[in-house]
């Protein structure tokens, strides 16, 4: 018997269920007998906390794997690689060398954490990612952060408010000192997430298609010994059962979990990503093959295993070998804790002296860090078995696919049955204070202040920051045109009423903000936060959000390759998301899309830019309210009709905008979804240069075809575009747009007066000075995250 | 395997610095060589270098104070000689926290602590704030500044949390006046000094953005050039002539590839000679505006 097992065999499952919770295990009863069927013994205490992360849900996406693997396009003609590596990545612009610049995409969910200890779950989420795009070989160029909070005026505000400036001030403090720009997120204020706040995390690098690296054991290690080698900060038991924490309900117990968020470092990682690159740098000039990899989940059992499993190798690991930080630590702890700030690699041993020097001496990682440093820990085995040894004695042994190999579970799912009705409507509105109140909501409002707490300019590529476009934009590679668009999206009011469109949408809108600044939706990536798949509704709502970002990366598809969906190249399923309530968080599936515009002088910002140009609508308004931000404050009422996805109609027109941008038209250009045509006008008049003065008429009798109301004219969320054209091209517009199959609608030509005004014929609506809609935009998060004047 | 930086800009890594790679890109865009050096290199190969810089970032993560710990580092012996021997040397952001803490800047009293970068004071708001700015060469014997014009409006961005200079000594700010020491100012679009956030963003004293030392080979700013010296990384809404230059330039990508307003600062280093006396310190002294 080895030392440390834990009997379960000959135990009843009362007794094994006792003796997993006493060691704080998150195993079923039945997950416990069957690592016993699948060792052909008991476990030893390593290997059952081994198990316990990699069967979590976070780990192995038991619940949700196949159907991820039925419902997502994952294959088209611009990706390298897809879902399974730690980043996805795709080609985006051919070398003069014929090599291929490639994009590294990565998403994440840091809910848990975050709602527990705001800043450093916050920091950490955005110092695992990047690790995630590191370990591709690639440079990381960017961040961006979706976050969904709670009302911050509901039961729950003093919370909300706190945990959103800590997760603010978290992502501030790692992505500024690691010198990642922050390109852009979005921010969601809505009760559903009064108990449950979702911070995700997505970073983008850049690397050549011949640099990219494996996260395996290259098969060269067949022909000649190799060593792994751990780096980083010292192991301690911070972060010790994150993985499983991250796949529990938050509890009341909250303080008992704290230990298991990690501690964030992000001067270590700096540190850690120079010496890498020349570690990288010195293997590929040497020409030997390595393995690379970051400690995320699970920590060394997890690295490792995968590492040499991928590979189609065995791993004998040395736990003393590992440099922990003063104290005593379990192997078990060892083994599996999250300690922040590792990677570890497969090396050649004829070249670790060099890998150890650059890390120790030249980079002198134990003086600049306490404790940190780089280690051989194990010898990669040609056997294919999993062995750890911990104080010359064997504490885990196990055919290595045994370890990585996972579980799954088919859930039941049973469709909820909720009735959404429209609001009853009221007659004496009065539209000048609709607009003013929609403008200054949370959700639509400016979100100025909160950026500036990041830095959006370090690396110096930024051409489209945060807040400035649809968009951000990136110039990523110097001395050529290619561009770099990304957006992240998702509403939750809209899956709520159904979860299929919820999905479907949130890909759309991805998709649209990129083509915004000219850019073709080149790929996504998902973030699937959901509350608990046992819950039969919960997991309808789940398959159904799935199934509408599957249909919908194959109804837009890659626009310049008819038949190719939109791939998504890589994502995140984040389960359990409810509060103490028991109550589960909206479904809440989260897109990144990653676009690539040919020439990025021609990406522009939102700003209304000179009088007399024209200002056209792209689209046609819908009556497609429901979930509207229009709905919401005004009536507070969710209503009934979603905006329902229509493929070909998104594809036409998003076509139709690159198109634009392409042929040199583009002033501005903006999309409308949340808050719909007005908002957008509002926005678009909002963010014109200071000094400059520009104004306009829309006249909703141009809409009079649709049959609806002015404020659904107004206000409706089907998806379109706001553009300011060059002038005198009318006729190339029309052509355009016919050839494309959008509809199109002239709103009016910019004027000079400063102002908005609607008009029906010749009575006038409402009118809105720019510096009364201003006011209101950048006042409306005022006492959340403060105000900025002069913006 | 030490690279030998005859001739080159060498850039200094610290560790937890993180903007050297675009400052070493933005030297090399006009014309010039430039490599970084790693903090624990021997010093002795600085002596060969066209000039120094030390890049923005979070140098030994900002323990104790920003600046403070790399302002102790065994490399800054040999940049006290080479500045005292008048070798240019630039401290952009953290590079110029460091200068403060380690008495170079002002220098007045060489390697004396006279100055310190404080956190910011801001309306509404505390902490990181990064926004772009307007700066105002006040035109003085810099030797980083010699290509712009007195009075010259200047766009970059800034991105600190602790870019507040200040000093308690009142006669230590006028001597600094006196010498044409400070070089560069926060003001509005049209050059017009304004105390107030956000035209200045930090709360500094007499808006200071950038000081010199009286020799006028060592610069301290908080603002970063390497991020303005291409025209497409200036947003579109900044105004003046940098504002009307970018907004020409869209849609034509050769263009929106051309020089932005900070590369200046790295162009000086191709002006041979020393700096002209004559340029003086006209703009320091003025009162309008403040």
């Amino acid at each position: 018997m080895l030392k440390g097992t834990v009997r379960i065999t000959d135990r009843t499952d009362a007794e094994v269920a006792e003796s997993l919770k006493k060691r704080d295990l998150n195993l079923a009863v039945s997950e416990a007998r069957r690592v016993c069927e699948l060792l052909g013994r008991d476990p030893t205490i390593v290997e059952l906390t081994i198990f316990n992360t990699m069967w979590s849900e976070h780990c192995s996406y038991k619940s949700s794997r196949r159907i991820l693997g039925e419902m997502l396009p994952t294959k088209a003609a611009n990706v390298v690689m897809g879902p399974g590596e730690d980043a996805g990545v795709v080609r985006f612009a051919k070398a003069a060398d014929g090599d291929w610049h490639c994009l590294v995409i990565a998403h994440e969910s840091h809910n848990h954490p975050s709602q527990l200890l705001p800043v450093e779950g916050a920091a950490t989420g955005i110092g695992g990612i990047v690790r995630d795009v590191y370990c591709m070989g690639a440079e990381v160029v960017g961040v961006l952060d979706p976050l969904r909070f709670g009302d911050p005026h509901g039961e729950n505000a003093g919370q909300t408010i706190s945990i959103a400036r800590g997760v603010v001030d978290g992502i501030a403090q790692y992505g500024n000192a690691l010198g990642v720009p922050n390109l852009g997120g979005d921010v969601v204020f809505d009760e559903g997430y009064d108990d449950n706040c979702l911070v995700n995390v997505v970073a983008v690098g850049t690397v050549m298609e011949s640099k990219i690296l494996r996260s395996r054991v290259p098969e060269e290690a067949k022909n000649r010994p190799y060593k792994i080698i751990l780096v980083g900060k010292p192991t301690d038991d911070s972060g010790f059962g994150g993985a499983a924490f991250a796949s529990e309900d938050l509890s009341s117990e909250e303080d008992a979990n704290r230990g298991a968020v990690q501690v964030p470092d992000p001067f270590l990682k700096r540190v850690l990503s120079v010496a890498n690159r020349k570690v990288l740098e010195q293997a590929s000039e040497r020409g030997f093959s390595i393995g690379f990899k970051d400690l995320g989940a699970g920590g060394i059992s997890c690295v490792t295993s995968e590492l040499a499993d991928a590979g189609g190798f065995g791993v004998r690991l040395d736990l003393d070998q590992v440099n922990v930080a003063a104290g005593h630590f379990p192997a078990a702890v060892i083994a599996c804790s999250e300690t922040q700030e590792r990677y570890a690699m497969a090396v050649p041993e004829e070249f670790v002296g060099d890998v150890l020097k650059i890390y120790n001496e030249e980079f002198d990682l134990p003086h600049i860090y306490h404790g940190a440093g780089a280690f051989v820990v194990g010898d990669v085995t040609v056997e294919k078995k999993y062995t750890i040894v911990s104080q010359g004695e064997i504490v885990c042994e196990a055919p290595i696919n045994v370890i990585t190999t996972g579980i799954s579970y088919d859930r039941a799912k049973k469709s909820r049955r909720l009735l959404f009705k429209e609001p009853a409507g009221q007659d004496d509105r009065s539209l000048k204070e609709d607009l003013l109140k929609v403008i200054s909501s949370v959700n639509i409002a400016s979100k100025g202040h909160l950026f500036r707490h990041y830095d959006s300019e370090v690396q110096g590529r930024a051409v489209l920051r945060p807040g400035e476009a649809d968009a951000g934009v990136i110039a990523p590679v110097p001395g050529i045109a290619a561009g770099i668009a990304l957006s992240v999206d998702g509403n939750p009011r809209y899956g709520t009423i159904d979860p299929y469109q919820g999905g479907a949408l949130a890909v759309i809108e991805a998709a649209r903000n990129v083509a915004a600044v000219g850019a073709e939706p080149w790929t996504i990536t998902d973030c699937l936060n959901y509350g608990n798949p046992e819950i039969e509704e919960v997991f309808w709502e789940f398959y159904e959000g799935v199934r509408g970002v599957g249909d919908a990366c194959r109804g837009i598809g890659l626009i310049s390759h008819e038949g190719d969906p939109l791939p998504v190249v890589s994502g995140n399923v984040s389960f359990y998301n409810q509060g103490e309530s028991g109550k589960a968080i909206p479904p809440s599936p989260i897109i990144a899309c990653a676009g690539v515009v040919k020439d990025y002088s021609r990406s522009r910002s939102i700003g209304f830019k000179e009088s007399g140009n024209t200002v056209y609508y792209v689209g046609e308004p819908l009556d497609e309210l429901g979930g509207s931000e229009y709905y919401k404050v005004i009536y507070g009422e969710l209503g009934a009709n979603v905006p329902e996805a229509d493929f070909v109609r998104e594809r036409n027109q998003i076509r139709a905008v690159i198109e634009m941008h392409d042929l040199g038209w583009v002033r501005a250009c903006h999309d409308t979804g949340q808050g719909g045509m007005i908002t957008a006008l509002a926005e678009m008049l909002v963010a014109a240069r200071t000094g400059s003065s520009v104004g306009l008429t829309i006249d909703i009798d141009e809409f009079s075809n649709t049959g609806l109301s002015a404020e659904k004219i107004l206000f409706s969320e089907t998806g379109g575009f706001v553009v300011e054209l060059s002038a005198g091209i009318e006729r190339e517009v029309l052509a355009l747009c016919a050839r494309v199959r959008v509809k199109l609608h002239k709103i009016g030509t910019l004027n000079s007066r400063s102002n908005l005004e609607a008009v029906s014929g010749d009575k006038r609506l409402a009118i809105w000075e720019t510096e009364e809609l201003r006011d209101a935009y950048i006042n409306g998060c005022r006492g959340i995250f403060g105000i900025e004047k002069g913006e | 395997m030490a690279t030998s930086f005859k001739g080159k800009v060498a850039i200094i890594q610290f560790p937890g610095v993180n903007c050297e790679n675009e400052t070493a890109d933005a030297i090399r865009s006009v014309g010039l060589d430039a490599d970084l050096f790693r903090w624990n290199e021997d010093p002795g190969l600085l002596e060969e270098s066209l000039a120094v810089v030390l890049p923005g970032g979070f140098s030994y993560q900002d323990r104790i104070r920003a600046g403070v710990v790399a302002a102790k580092d065994t490399v800054m012996d040999a940049l006290s000689d080479l500045a005292s021997a008048g070798h240019p040397l630039l401290g952009i952001c953290n590079g110029a926290q460091v200068l403060v803490e380690s008495g170079f800047i002002p220098g007045i009293h060489w390697e004396r602590v006279d100055l310190a970068l404080a956190p910011n004071i801001m309306e509404d708001r505390e902490g990181y704030y990064c926004n772009w700015v307007y700066l105002r060469n006040e035109g003085s014997s810099c030797r980083w500044t010699r290509l712009f014009l007195e009075e010259e409006v200047i766009p970059v961005p800034i991105a600190h949390a602790e870019g507040r200079f200040v000093t308690r000594d009142e006669d230590l700010l006028e001597q600094m006046i006196k010498n044409g020491q400070i070089v560069l100012r926060y003001c509005t679009d049209r050059g017009d000094i304004d105390s107030a956030f956000p035209v200045n963003p930090n709360g500094s004293m007499e808006n200071i953005a950038g000081i010199c030392n009286r020799e006028g080979n060592v610069l301290a700013m908080m603002p970063h050039p390497e991020r303005a010296s291409w025209l497409r990384q200036v947003p579109e809404d900044i105004c003046g002539i940098w504002g009307k230059k970018r907004f020409q330039a869209a849609g034509d990508f050769s263009r929106m590839e051309d020089e932005g307003p900070g590369r200046r600062f790295f162009a000086s280093l191709l002006e041979k000679g020393p700096v002209s006396a004559s340029s003086g310190c006209s703009g320091q002294a003025k009162e309008g505006g403040r």
